[in-house]
């Protein structure tokens, strides 16, 4: 995943991180981004439903 | 003419005052970065404490304290007597040649390393050698980390002396070993297999947790902590606020002790002239820390909350974020730290449990949080970060980080926190050295080991219920 054709750090003059110059960021942002959406969402409906428990 | 040439002279004269300067402004500058993490890092020792007291009940509360607080005092001497020569010491292995890059070896480490001979000219204040004891108090930091990770674990019922002498064993010995070998430019490790932990996953975690383990498995669980059936039960501690509060400091430290992973530029002892660099030599930017250490926290909350709501395990799950990650802080993307801090989160509390159902106490956690996250770390960075070079040189020339290697690496960190935990408790089991007796504990630790009382106007601890509820 070394994001240039030589592995050795001589050749690195910009970004260094994995998947740099392939759609991998790009993926991993978008997933991250769907993680929080549904974290939210399933900790919403848990939540929901145990406080329904204590309605009288 | 002559006027001018005065000018010009004088001018000249100006301009290389003027770089002189600047140099100096370098080095205090790099020196203070580095002389800055200590403090950063005595926050998390501020955050074990309070974590570790608030898991304790009332009646344990200061001796688990003062526990803490007295790894870290024997951790630096025991650091400053002969942790620090064995980390310069043994990078290739036993008996100790030197490596590559000419900073390690025996012999090295006797001319930089003792504080006696020649050598203690760089163990004491010189004016021509202003970085050694900065670097010192860094390493000796990082050591005390690993004594308060085990010291949370063994809380309620272990003797005094008996832990310091495993904090030592642990903090100016084992991890020492693992630092040399993973974290050392000359490690073997590094050199042969391309190990590659950037933030110390492995070597400082993995290895203190896993010693704990061996530790946990000599010294046996709070009476109570297991019924008869060998279900658990969960013993709260007497102040959750002050357990999450101390989490929270941990974090806090933790930016310390990551600076505290990065060689600033610019000096003879520099890997740069103009960038700084992991300990490795490869290049690091601060930046790289700031975005990832803060996705990582955040990913390692939202996991553990998922499933837990619990902000103990939250907090942990914070710390499991920071330590899944560790490896790679370097050159993860901040998204994909995000997603592995996340999974981490999540697997936390399973992992705990799995261990509380085969029999171990761990009060607070450390072994999953810092032994099994801290492996995990290791080895995702083999998994995404294969093909990276570990160290600075030309392709073909320089190891690669690779998954085999982090396996290795992995190994070898639990090998070198279980066994001298197993081995070192087992001895002081055998010599009485280890486990309160039962009445005292049943009393308390602190009418033993204190005289004082953390909260005397208050009532008995919270009662002790089932840790598996629906089971």
């Amino acid at each position: 995943m070394f994001p240039y054709p030589e592995a050795s750090w001589d050749v690195v003059d910009g970004a260094m991180f994995m998947g740099w110059g392939t759609s991998l960021p790009g993926m991993t942002t978008v997933i991250a981004m769907v993680i929080c959406v549904a974290v939210l969402v399933i900790g919403q409906r848990s939540e929901a439903a145990k406080a329904k428990k204590f309605d009288k | 003419m002559e006027e001018q040439l005065a000018e010009l002279v004088a001018k000249v004269a100006e301009l290389e005052a003027a770089g002189g300067g600047a140099a100096v402004t370098n080095t205090f500058f790099a020196e203070t970065f580095y002389y800055l993490t200590i403090p950063l890092m005595i926050i998390i020792h501020a955050g074990f404490l309070a974590y570790e007291m608030g898991a304790s009940r009332l009646k344990n509360v200061l001796s688990s304290g003062v526990k803490n607080i007295l790894a870290f005092a024997f951790m630096i001497p025991t650091f400053y007597f002969f942790g620090w020569w064995v980390y310069f010491g043994f990078p290739t292995g036993i008996p100790g040649a030197p490596g590559p890059n000419g900073i390690s070896g025996v012999e090295y480490a006797n001319a930089i390393a003792w504080g006696w001979g020649d050598s203690a000219q760089y163990m004491g204040p010189n004016i021509a050698d202003q970085i050694s004891g900065v670097f010192f108090g860094a390493f000796a930091l990082f050591a005390a980390t690993t004594a308060s990770i085990m010291s949370g674990a063994v809380i309620e019922r272990i003797q005094t002396v008996g832990f310091i002498i495993l904090a030592v064993t642990l903090g100016s010995f084992a991890w020492v070993v693992a630092a040399a070998w993973g974290w050392h430019a000359d490690g073997w490790l590094v050199q042969n297999w391309g190990v590659h932990d950037f933030g110390a996953a492995g070597l400082v975690h993995a290895v203190a947790g896993f010693f704990a383990l061996g530790v946990l498995v000599n010294l046996g669980p709070r009476i109570g902590k297991f019924n008869a059936d060998g279900t658990a039960n969960h013993i709260p501690g007497h102040n959750m606020p002050l357990t999450v509060v101390g989490l929270m400091l941990i974090i806090v430290g933790f930016f310390g002790f990551l600076m505290a992973c990065v060689v600033p530029p610019g000096e003879g002892w520099s890997w740069f002239a103009d960038k700084p660099a992991t300990i490795y030599g490869t290049p690091i930017t601060l930046s790289a820390l700031a975005f990832n250490i803060l996705m990582a926290v955040a990913g390692g909350i939202i996991g553990s909350w998922l499933f837990t709501r619990d902000p103990f395990w939250m907090m942990s799950g914070a710390l499991a974020g920071i330590i899944s990650t560790a490896s790679g802080l370097d050159i993860y993307f901040p998204a994909l730290a995000f997603i592995i801090a996340f999974s981490a989160g999540i697997i936390l509390k399973p992992c705990a449990d799995f261990l509380e159902n085969r029999g171990i106490d761990d009060a607070v956690g450390a072994v999953t949080v810092h032994g099994t996250i801290g492996l995990y770390g290791v080895v995702m960075l083999g998994i995404w970060g294969a093909g990276y070079p570990s160290l600075q040189g030309a392709a073909g020339e320089a190891p690669t980080i690779s998954l085999i290697g982090q396996i290795v690496g992995a190994v070898v960190f639990f090998l070198l926190g279980f066994v001298p935990g197993y081995v070192v408790s087992l001895i002081l089991k055998m010599l009485g050295m280890l486990r309160i007796p039962e009445g005292a504990e049943i009393a308390g630790m602190d009418l033993v080991k204190v005289p004082a009382a953390g909260y005397p106007e208050w009532g008995g601890d919270a009662p002790v219920t089932p840790a598996h509820p629906a089971e």
